[in-house]
């Protein structure tokens, strides 16, 4: 027991400091600066190689030279690159991101409403593919080989194999063309109607969470399969006279939620390009709509917000995942002796 | 493909005279299915086994003793085509419904694995571990089955045992961890323990703590163990009874008295042979046993340690009956050895020797 009173006596800043995942998120925080930074740097610069500017976009083709000279001249697009890099950057360090060189509109106030369209969107394809998941992998694991792993294993691998834009568009003429129950295109906002907000989202959640929900399916079904044929603990638990069930759920469900936090975690970061693809085909009024109207439209300042919010969701997915792990393994929330 | 089985069959140690066993095996066979090929991992192993003694099966790896101890739970993976008998205390455990054998499971008979680290979720603290093993065979209470696991600690002398209720398998140290894995066997009350090289993970000090611990369990709790083993020195320290195994069947079984003292079988023979011992001359190179062990997909017909034998003549090739040729010492080969001049000293230097360590 002195090992434990011990540990009691010290401070509480030095506790808190020992602790392994306060350290992480420190670190992980201060990870996301350069992370950001050299995101949106490279960003610019790419833009900038890209020909035309937001004067002549918003002038159109008819413009004269002079006319978008002097648009130009009012946008501040005159200044050489660099700078005006560093203008933005000035204001977004100090939390003014701007106003859209398009609409005049502030960035930040934009970004607000979009940003919740994304983030119901996300979290419902999200939420609903795990769930359905995990009860699908262990039935399939239960008993690997039978009928329902051999049929989940071959809807998994179909859903993985269709492009989801492919997908999204076979949804929308199945239950939007032939049967009419949700609509194909548009979106109703959270604050209008419970019920309609949640209506328009099911196919455009649909679209991005089924190939989710098969990815999860067959990892985590191979994983327990794995578990449960592979490692020694599940013999233990078998010969101690535990039924399968239990087996399966209290042994090695808990060790595969590893692996399937790592999947889940890296997947997280590919579901913000489908959303750009899937906000484009439903006409959802989502960030990565915003974005891919503002590369259009060269709105380098609403790109650049666009771009680091994707970034800073990126950073901040893998530290929950990091941060999850350290929650269920013990080896990590008391470090190995 | 199919490798012919040797149809000699002769009264085996299963048959012996006497009270009942409390488990007999008789001509067990086992057989996967691995990849298209037949792995034969067990061919016909008999022996018998009485209540409170112990009983070493030694063998090289591949020789199929871990896979005949897990036949006797039914804890082979469903590919595995098991024939033969295997009675525990009269009930037949070949072939009993799944629902039957897994009530039987840490009650009647329990288990003890090789890698103490990899026997135990790491993911679970260890009070969790043992009282789910109590409650799987009796209707207690939370409470009371967490009282009965710290009692379970003690009684294999883990250290520190209510503080160690409460952490998990990664802080503590092997020999630790192997006691936990003993407590949890222990928790139904087995009549039975297999201890499936429980020692080999561990080094030589904690190797002997653990088999001491096994054999005052055994002593205290009336409780019968067989010992998994490669070892022949730890076998003959410890058990009262040895099978030797080679390509999944028994060449030799005596008493560990007998058997060391009077080895026939010329397998047994090489294996004592390669035991190291101290006082052989530094840096003599290791004597081994040349050749390899027979792949389980394609044991050679008749007597299958034949091709490393040197004793082995034309006869061999025809199996050899596993039989009790003298009192109480059953073994299987044409050419047994004959007991050295001067006495019980043979076996190839290992003998009274290797029972020191």
């Amino acid at each position: 027991m002195t090992a434990v009173t011990a540990g009691r006596h010290r401070g509480v800043g030095a506790r808190l400091f020992a602790s392994p995942s306060v350290r992480l998120v420190g670190n992980r925080l201060l990870m996301a600066i350069p992370i950001t930074l050299g995101v949106s740097i490279l960003t610019f610069w790419v833009l900038n190689l890209i020909p035309g500017n937001a004067a002549q976009q918003l002038l159109g083709a008819d413009a004269t030279p002079e006319q978008i000279r002097a648009m130009e001249l009012q946008l501040g697009l005159d200044k050489p690159a660099p700078l005006r890099y560093l203008d933005w950057l000035g204001g977004a360090v100090t939390g003014d991101l701007g106003r859209s060189l398009v609409s005049g509109q502030s960035v930040a106030g934009q970004l607000g409403e979009r940003l919740a369209v994304t983030g119901e969107l996300v979290a419902m394809a999200f939420v609903v593919s795990l769930v359905l998941a995990v009860p699908v992998a262990l039935l399939a694991a239960y008993r690997p080989n039978r009928l329902f792993d051999r049929l989940s294993m071959f809807v998994s691998v179909t859903g993985l194999s269709v492009a989801n834009y492919v997908l999204a568009l076979v949804l929308v003429l199945v239950f939007a063309v032939r049967f009419a129950v949700f609509p194909a295109i548009g979106f109703v906002p959270l604050s209008e109607s419970v019920g309609g907000n949640l209506h328009s989202l099911v196919l455009p959640s649909a679209a991005i969470g089924i190939p989710m929900f098969c990815l999860y399916t067959r990892f985590l079904r191979g994983d327990l399969v794995d578990q449960m044929q592979g490692q020694d603990y599940v013999v233990t638990a078998q010969a101690k006279g535990v039924g399968p069930w239990r087996v399966l759920l209290r042994h090695a469900f808990r060790n595969s939620s590893f692996g399937l936090i790592t999947v889940v975690g890296l997947n997280l970061s590919t579901l913000i390009g489908a959303t750009v693809i899937i906000e484009q085909i439903f006409a959802l009024p989502g960030l990565g709509q915003l974005m891919l109207q503002a590369i259009n439209t060269r709105d380098m300042a609403v790109v650049q917000a666009c771009v680091v919010v994707f970034a800073v969701v990126a950073v901040l997915a893998n530290l929950l995942t990091d941060l999850l792990y350290a929650v269920l393994d013990p080896r990590i929330r008391y470090g190995s002796r | 493909m199919t490798v012919e089985r040797d149809e000699v069959l002769t009264a085996d140690p299963a048959e012996r005279a006497g009270a009942a066993a409390l488990l007999e095996i008789r001509d067990l066979r086992i057989r996967f299915t691995r990849g298209g090929r037949r792995v034969h991992a067990v061919n016909g192993l008999s022996y018998r086994l009485d209540a409170g003694q112990m009983l070493a099966i030694i063998g090289e790896s591949g020789s199929g003793k871990s896979v005949s101890a897990r036949a006797l739970l039914g804890l082979l993976p469903s590919s595995a085509e098991v024939s033969g008998s295997a009675r525990f205390e009269g009930a037949e455990l070949i072939g009993m419904p799944e629902r039957e054998i897994r009530r039987r499971r840490g009650r009647d008979i329990a288990m003890v694995f090789q890698d103490p680290a990899r026997s135990l979720n790491p993911t679970m603290r260890i009070g969790a571990q043992i009282t789910e093993a109590i409650r799987a065979h009796s209707g207690i209470g939370r409470k009371e089955a967490g009282e009965r696991a710290v009692e379970l600690l003690k009684l294999v002398r883990l250290p520190a045992a209510e503080r160690r209720f409460h952490e998990y398998p990664h802080q503590l140290s092997g020999g630790m961890r192997q006691r936990v894995v003993i407590a949890i066997a222990l928790a139904g009350e087995p009549r039975l323990l297999i201890a499936d090289e429980a020692t080999t993970a561990l080094d030589v000090t904690t190797q002997a703590q653990i088999m001491q611990l096994l054999v005052e369990l055994q002593e205290r709790l009336g409780m019968a163990v067989v010992m998994i083993s490669h070892d022949l020195g730890l076998a003959a320290s410890y058990a009262q009874h040895v099978v030797v195994m080679y390509a999944g069947r028994a060449v030799e079984y005596a008493s560990a008295g007998r058997l060391f003292g009077h080895v026939r079988m010329p397998y047994t023979r090489a294996l004592l042979g390669a035991v190291p011992l101290l006082e052989r001359e530094p840096h003599a190179p290791l004597p081994v046993i040349s050749g390899q062990p027979p792949d389980p997909a394609a044991i050679p017909k008749g007597c299958a340690f034949r091709p490393r034998c040197a004793s082995a003549t034309g006869r061999c090739e025809q199996a050899p009956p596993f039989s009790e040729h003298e009192p109480g010492h059953w073994w299987a080969c044409w050419h047994p050895a004959e007991d050295p001049p001067g006495g019980s000293g043979g076996g190839g230097g290992g003998g009274e020797d290797g029972a020191t360590r």
